[in-house]
């Protein structure tokens, strides 16, 4: 159980693809359990299984033809259900870990980029797992070509679709090691990373991870998570401590940066070290997310069409009002 | 377990393969030669290849009509269903798998007259899906007849001594329906307006409707003949939130700028039928998904199991 | 038979012991008759009671009061052992005014020697017109032997609340606590949790209704009546065909379930609205029948079967939907929980007219599974068996119960649930090389289903006639040849059916068939047959498409064969009709078809279950004592 409730916040706001994750594991396991144990059962076990996926009112067929009639599962070589059973192996580890298994803790001397890797390492395995499930059941496993899936395979070696149901991650880490640098080389399909960060940290870190199609977000109390799931992209939100600046970086609000940000909370000079982060370092970071939600003064018009009105001034003032009104917290983010 | 579904790609894909256009092509297409559906076609196939889709996570659905043939031309899972009832269908689908990428193609009859119902409600719902109505004016398949959309005095073969009604306006009706989150029109007989448009449709989040004009070469090959030869019977809505299409400025000189966000106008605009306005009329993102709002959790056997034992618990003896 | 005479206080009890005891309680609607009917056949069913309840509901959401048309409540069927049917006529009545009273009376519910409680203040009202009404209500009902035992129902709760028309159903139902020596603490406990949203205060008001009640009937009322008891060996649940129907499919592992509203199926909707969602499965109310139908089929054709729940009326749109479900062999569930018809109809009465439609009411040629629960546990179970058969034999399976069913009440043993009911996970697994959309099976017409996702299987589906690759067909041959592997899978599932068992002797001069909720009331019937010496016995049909095996042998060793249903037949001897234009009842014309038997039949439309007595005289009927011919 976490201690920290901010944790449970954020497993609560990541709620939906950790149950997907989970089911996702849990709905393989079954599946390869049922079919390693089919391999081996006679033609009574086999009636008997049929009975019991047919219900009660199955019992108004014959369940030995019709198991005859449906073999439940084909034959598979030695090979097959050697790798098999290594994948429910790692699957049922997965499974019994609950939402532990989207929950990580930058430990002492360990790099906060070290720890997701290998927090999604074990993911990555997983997914291996589940083809290597599929792969058997259809009777297309290789040995030569496949085993390698179940290795723990780092999110660099993933693919764009595995990339693409990358499950979410909850990471413990101090202000002092939020090296947010890190985080950018998980910024790629619909991966969701939460930090909750304790102790003094550097104020505005994770703009560091503004680029135009990711989804960054600073908070203190948990407002905005409830955004993460629904954004299609990369997600990544750290959970900072009171006097930290707050921002969300939303890339489908608008096409320009200042659209696209809203601060509600920006903390002033003079800020103490923290780590390996000067004051200076923070200074900059402050001053880099001011300056990425300015608003122009002067809206360009956009290009194209002839003839077509260039955009006019009414229209930038809406903008910048409705800009202003975001930042003030007032209004949700347009 | 749209989760588990997702994955699919994966199990093919060690290592990530780019697809050629032709990697979409289905089976030859059978359509009239002149026929508006084989550019409509094309388009499809270039925005799946621009946007590298994976055809099996790519679905087609369509009802029954000339137009409704386009998933057989596909290299996807296509689903040719009933007169009028696609949305339906791709609602069903994209329900149960919320990650499969889903068209829908419709003819004017299909989707105006025995789907209309249908399309209100899909509209309404909001599913994320990209929506074509072949609008060619007339029921192509069933060989002229008449159709909501037919030019009024328009002769064919059920109104045989001129359309009776004015025509409905699908843009219009869905302009006016609660919850619409785009709608758009183009036409097959300017490539690349139609291929900027239906990327626009794709990459909306949300139903995104869009009315294609249809050139009938054996039917109604005279109902757009005007607008062919005279681009200054078109006008095109450009914004950079719709769509624009800069080698198109120098054919279509009338351009007006609009922003997919205005309903207001975009409702005034679908009014004006003097020139033929091709463009997105509204957008809007924020709009709530059906699907999205009705996304649950999924369950493992052993927690249904779990779960049911307590239900029957409320019912004990 | 006077009114006046009843209240004399009696010395000790007179007891009745019957194996058996029909009680009514019928109000005004919103008086509250249905809570007290339903608090007392669920304690009945927990002291080990056999228990059948059937809701009376009037046809309009407000009648006015007083009104026969009006008439509100719950039939309660108290047994010593199971009960598995409404029954024929009740023996003990609590009406909360006369009018509701006559509408029972009217419809031959009560017993001719019924006990009827009723609240008299109307005798006594101060409007001319309601005595007059009164006076009239007592005429009618002298033609029966009735006891009318006056009760000053109001009166006595004014005792102890200000408001006796809030409340006077529990006082009721400590009339019938005391009659029937209900066990009072368990009441209690039913109270707290019916009212468990409200108030102490209200729970505490209406226990002391109760005790009043209780405390009156002891005092006044001259008899009690016993029905032993039996515990039951297991647990017990108690619901209805709905309920049970909605649990079934989540047990089943079913994820989503499209609809439009329509009665009598609606309430599977409501409860599956409420608690479908924390299984991860949605209710879909959609637009209209026909998009609910497309709904469910794009679903299941994208993944685990879906279903979808109806009416006559609703399942006539979705017509050519379901044939595309056959045509494309794309799995799927329907529930059609029958009504009267055609048309509108009988909207909350129940009739099993909607057979051959569901067999027969696709076009073109559209070979499917039809299946029918005959009891209310039967309704749970067979939601699992149905999505089995739909994705193994890759077609539409449609699933008929009815009204009795849908709103009858009564305790089965709890299921034990098992995973392996949700299993058939989706075939995730790419494509074998060359495999086809529909690689029928050449004996069997069997294939497997490729769905969306599954790399290297891209085809369309078509509702059009198609070939094995799913390629539109344009020649003759592969019509006849598709037609043929459709239409074989229904013989294959036949094939795997364990002929069914008959009820009763194996032999004899009539055999009774029966499909769908009539079971209990045609066994009922039939036991009291034999009783009287007839050889008689009956067939319950669980599987109309295809039929259960033997049907033909077993047939045979009867002189007689005829069916019962509720829904419309001609009688022989009416004007016109005869042996040769005689439209039949539905299942006998399925059955006439399939054995070349001489089947009869015996069918009503009366918009309610059938009696069990109204059987047993058709079986007279048809065997005169000493044999049939
Ligand atoms: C229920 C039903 N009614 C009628 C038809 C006949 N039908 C097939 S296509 C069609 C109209 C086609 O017109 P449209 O939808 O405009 O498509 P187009 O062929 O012009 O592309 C009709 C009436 C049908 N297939 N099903
Ligand atoms: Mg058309």
């Amino acid at each position: 159980m976490p201690s920290d409730p901010r944790v449970a916040q954020a497993l609560a706001a990541l709620a939906q693809p950790i149950a997907e994750f989970r089911a996702a594991v849990q709905g393989a396991l079954a599946q390869a359990d049922a079919f390693l144990a089919a391999q081996t059962a006679d033609a009574v076990t086999q009636a008997a299984s049929a009975a019991k996926s047919l219900g009660v009112f199955g019992s108004h067929l014959d369940a030995a033809k019709f198991a005859a009639m449906f073999p439940s599962v084909a034959k598979a070589d030695k090979a097959s259900q050697a790798a098999l059973t290594k994948a429910a192996k790692i699957l049922r580890s997965v499974a019994t870990q609950g939402d532990d298994m989207a929950l990580a803790k930058v430990s002492d001397g360990r790099k906060l980029g070290a720890t997701i890797d290998a927090a999604l390492a074990g993911a990555g395995q997983a997914f291996g797992a589940i083809i290597i499930t599929e792969l058997v059941r259809g009777g297309r496993y290789k040995a030569a070509e496949h085993e390698r899936l179940l290795d723990p395979s780092e999110f660099r070696a993933w693919n764009n679709a595995e990339r693409r149901f990358a499950p979410p991650l909850v990471v413990e880490v101090a202000g002092a090691d939020l090296h947010a640098g890190a985080l950018l080389d998980f910024a790629d399909g619909r991966e969701k990373i939460v930090l909750v960060v304790t102790g003094d940290a550097p104020p505005a870190a994770l703009v560091r991870c503004i680029t135009p199609g990711t989804f960054v977000l600073q908070t203190v109390d948990g407002t905005g998570l409830d955004r993460l799931v629904g954004y299609e992209g990369p997600a990544i939100a750290a959970f900072l401590p009171e006097g930290a600046a707050t921002f969300m970086h939303d890339p489908t609000a608008g096409k320009e940066p200042w659209q696209r940000l809203t601060v509600p909370f920006l903390p002033t000079t003079p800020f103490k070290a923290v780590g390996g982060f000067s004051a200076w370092q923070m200074e900059q970071d402050v001053k880099m997310l001011a300056d990425l939600a300015r608003t122009p003064f002067a809206v360009p018009a956009v290009p194209g069409a002839k003839g077509a009105p260039a955009i006019g001034a009414g229209d930038a003032v809406d903008r910048i009002a409705s800009w202003l009104l975001g930042t003030s917290g007032i209004a949700g983010n347009g | 377990m749209s989760y588990t579904c997702g994955l699919l790609p994966v199990l093919d894909q060690h290592e990530d393969h780019h697809y050629e256009m032709s990697e979409y092509e289905g089976a030859k297409a059978r359509w009239c030669p002149g026929c508006g559906d084989h550019s409509i076609l094309t388009a499809v196939q270039r925005l799946l290849a621009a946007e590298q889709l994976v055809p099996e996570q790519t679905m087609m659905v369509s009802g029954i009509g000339c137009s409704s043939r386009l998933p057989h031309y596909m290299k996807t899972y296509g689903f040719h269903g009933l007169h009028g009832r696609a949305l339906p269908v791709a609602t069903g689908i994209k329900l149960h798998r919320p990650e499969l990428t889903v068209f829908v193609t419709m003819g004017d009859g299909d989707c105006t007259s025995i789907g209309a119902g249908h399309w209100v409600h899909a509209m309404r719902y909001n599913v994320d899906m990209v929506a074509m109505m072949l609008d060619n004016g007339i029921y192509g398949l069933t060989k002229n007849q008449t159709s909501p959309t037919t030019p009024q005095g328009f002769k064919s073969n059920t109104q045989p001594y001129g359309s009776i009604l004015p025509p409905l306006n699908p843009l219009e009706v869905a302009l006016g329906i609660t919850n619409a989150s785009f709608v758009a029109q183009t036409a097959e007989w300017a490539p690349s307006h139609l291929y900027a448009t239906l990327r626009a449709a794709y990459k909306h989040k949300g139903f995104s409707f869009v009315r294609i004009l249809q050139r009938c070469p054996v039917y109604t090959p005279a109902i757009y003949q005007k607008a062919v030869q005279d681009p200054a019977r078109i006008q095109l809505l450009v914004h950079d939130d719709g769509v624009v299409t800069p080698d198109l400025d120098k054919i279509y000189q009338s351009q007006l700028h609009h922003d997919p966000r205005d309903l207001a106008a975009a409702r005034a605009l679908a009014e004006q039928t003097e020139t033929i306005k091709l463009g997105v009329f509204y957008r809007d993102p924020s709009k709530p998904r059906y699907e999205e709002t009705r996304r649950v959790a999924p369950r493992t056997p052993a927690e249904r199991v779990a779960l049911l034992e307590k239900e029957f618990a409320r019912y004990a003896v | 038979m006077s009114a006046a005479s009843a209240t004399a206080a009696p010395a000790p009890p007179k007891v009745l012991r019957v194996p058996e005891h029909t009680v009514e309680i019928v109000s005004d609607s919103g008086e509250g008759a249905q809570k007290c009917g339903q608090i007392f056949g669920a304690v009945s069913a927990k002291m080990g009671n056999g228990v059948w309840t059937v809701e009376l509901i009037p046809a309009e959401i407000q009648p006015p009061p007083r009104v026969p048309e009006g008439a509100s409540g719950n039939r309660i069927r108290l047994g010593e052992h199971a009960v598995t049917n409404w029954g024929d006529r009740t023996n003990l009545v609590i009406a909360f005014n006369e009018q509701v009273l006559l509408a029972r009376h009217r419809v031959d519910s009560l017993a001719d020697d019924a006990v009827i409680l009723i609240e008299d203040k109307w005798a006594r009202s101060e409007d001319a017109d309601i005595v007059a009404q009164w006076d009239a209500a007592m005429k009618e009902l002298s033609g029966k032997h009735y006891r009318i035992i006056p009760v000053a129902m109001e009166d006595q709760c004014l005792t102890i609340v200000d408001n006796p028309k809030k409340g006077k159903n529990m006082f009721a139902l400590g009339l019938l606590a005391r009659v029937y020596g209900r066990d009072m603490e368990r009441i209690k406990e039913q109270i707290a949790h019916a009212f468990r949203k409200k108030s102490e205060e209200v729970y505490n008001s209406n226990v002391a209704l109760l005790e009043l009640g209780y405390h009156w009937a002891e005092d006044n009322i001259d008899f009690r009546v016993e029905i032993p008891t039996h515990a039951a060996d297991k647990p017990l649940v108690v619901m209805n065909g709905n309920e049970a129907i909605g649990m079934g499919a989540i047990a089943s592992g079913m994820e989503l379930c499209a609809m439009y509203p329509i009665t009598p199926a609606t309430s599977v909707s409501h409860y599956l609205s409420e608690v479908f969602e924390k299984f991860g499965g949605i209710v879909h109310q959609a637009e209209d029948e026909i998009a609910a139908c497309g709904v469910a089929i794009g679903a299941s054709y994208a993944g685990k079967v879906a279903f979808t729940i109806t009416s006559g009326p609703g399942m006539a749109l979705k017509t050519e939907f379901l044939g595309l479900a056959v045509m494309t062999e794309t799995p799927l569930v329907l529930v059609n929980v029958q009504r009267g018809g055609p048309s509108t109809g009988l909207p909350t009465k129940v009739e099993q007219s909607d057979m051959l439609a569901a067999l027969y009411g696709q076009t073109g040629d559209s070979p499917h599974i039809v299946m029918a629960p005959a009891t209310i546990e039967e309704c749970f179970h067979i939601m699992i068996t149905a999505r089995r058969l739909a994705e193994t034999f890759r077609t539409l399976v449609m699933v008929l119960t009815d009204a009795n069913l849908a709103t009858g009440v009564s305790p089965y043993p709890k299921p034990t649930l098992d995973e392996a009911w949700q299993a058939a996970p989706l075939d995730l697994a790419p494509v074998k090389e060359g495999q086809k959309a529909y690689a029928w099976n050449k004996d069997t017409g069997l294939s497997d289903r490729i769905i969306p996702g599954r790399p290297g299987g891209m085809f369309t589906l078509t509702g059009l006639s198609h070939d094995e690759g799913s390629k539109v067909a344009y020649s003759s041959g592969i019509h006849q040849h598709s037609s043929a592997m459709r239409s074989r899978k229904i013989a294959v599932l036949q094939s795997l059916l364990v002929p069914p068992t008959v009820y009763g002797e194996e032999s004899g001069d009539l055999l009774v068939v029966g499909w769908g909720s009539t079971k209990g009331a045609i066994e009922e019937a039939v036991d009291r047959a034999r009783k009287e010496g007839l050889k008689v016995s009956s067939l319950h049909l669980r599987f109309l498409s295809p039929l259960e095996p033997g049907l033909k042998d077993i047939f045979k060793k009867f002189k007689k064969v005829m069916t019962v249903e509720i829904n419309y037949s001609d009688e022989i001897g009416d004007p016109y009709i005869n042996e040769e234009n005689r439209r039949r009842g539905q299942l006998s014309i399925l059955l006439r078809n399939a054995t070349l038997v001489d089947v009869d039949c015996w069918g009503r439309v009366p918009g309610e279950p059938l009696r069990p007595m109204s059987i047993v005289d058709a079986i007279r009927g048809r065997v005169p004592r000493g044999g049939a011919k």
